[in-house]
């Protein structure tokens, strides 16, 4: 945990869901952190964690057909040093049972970006999508 | 990303740069198995990758799978810090 205190911050940020979006998800984050004063070896995990959560989304609950104007949402918010990211989407409903890591033996980049997510993060919670949404994903972290 | 192959003596050197994500794994793995598959030794070099996710550790694995079955190496030979780290995370998942 930082010793440093961080600014209250909320920021939200809509991207298409693509792969192409990544790279913008990634800069989102960064900027984002960067305004948080978040020291740049716990900065490089969030956005790792975050990135693969969209990854996720990309991947799994709109698997990698999304159509064009589709849209997924990613806000971040700090509170009282508690880091809380959330995630909005309209893919396929995620059944928080069925996200685990996969075997030794069949490692994909969804098992271990799951796993890497829960590894960085203190916390992650599925939650009712509220409409227009379906999937409302929550990743907290205490700074 | 980009990336640059070099010959030395019987060993390709594959240079990545940039940024590995799911958006350019597949240029990645375009750019390694196809010379471990022809059975060369493939070393790679990942100094100057500024990140790398579960996409671009994907790819590592399976050169590593193909090399073996083909018999021959695929080795990291040198990785900034940032893959570094990710290396480090994925381990314990492996």
């Amino acid at each position: 945990m930082s010793e440093t205190a961080h600014q209250d911050h909320t920021e939200k940020k809509a991207f298409l869901v693509n792969s192409s979006s990544l790279k913008e998800v990634r800069t989102f984050c960064r900027d984002v952190f960067e305004k948080l004063h978040i020291q740049q070896d716990l900065k490089d995990e969030l956005v790792l964690a975050i990135a693969e959560a969209a990854q996720n989304i990309v991947k799994h609950a709109f698997k990698n057909s999304a159509d064009a104007n589709e849209l997924m949402v990613v806000q971040i918010s700090c509170e009282n040093d508690k880091l809380q990211i959330a995630f909005y989407d309209r893919g396929t409903p995620v059944d928080p049972k069925k996200v685990k890591h996969r075997q030794i033996d069949n490692v994909k980049p969804g098992g271990l970006g799951t796993f890497f997510i829960q590894e960085i993060m203190d916390a992650v919670e599925f939650k009712d999508g509220k409409k227009p949404w379906i999937n409302h994903l929550v990743l907290t972290k205490q700074l | 990303m980009d990336y640059k192959v070099e010959n030395k003596g019987n060993i390709k050197v594959v240079h990545l740069t940039g940024e590995i994500d799911m958006d350019v794994a597949d240029k990645a793995r375009q750019s390694i198995l196809p010379l471990i598959e022809a059975g060369n030794e493939v070393h790679l070099n990942l100094s100057k990758v500024a990140y790398m996710d579960s996409s671009g550790i994907s790819v590592l694995i399976e050169s590593k799978k193909l090399s073996e079955q083909k018999k021959t190496k695929f080795e990291l030979i040198e990785v900034s810090k940032p893959v570094e780290k990710v290396l480090a995370m994925a381990r314990k998942f492996l």
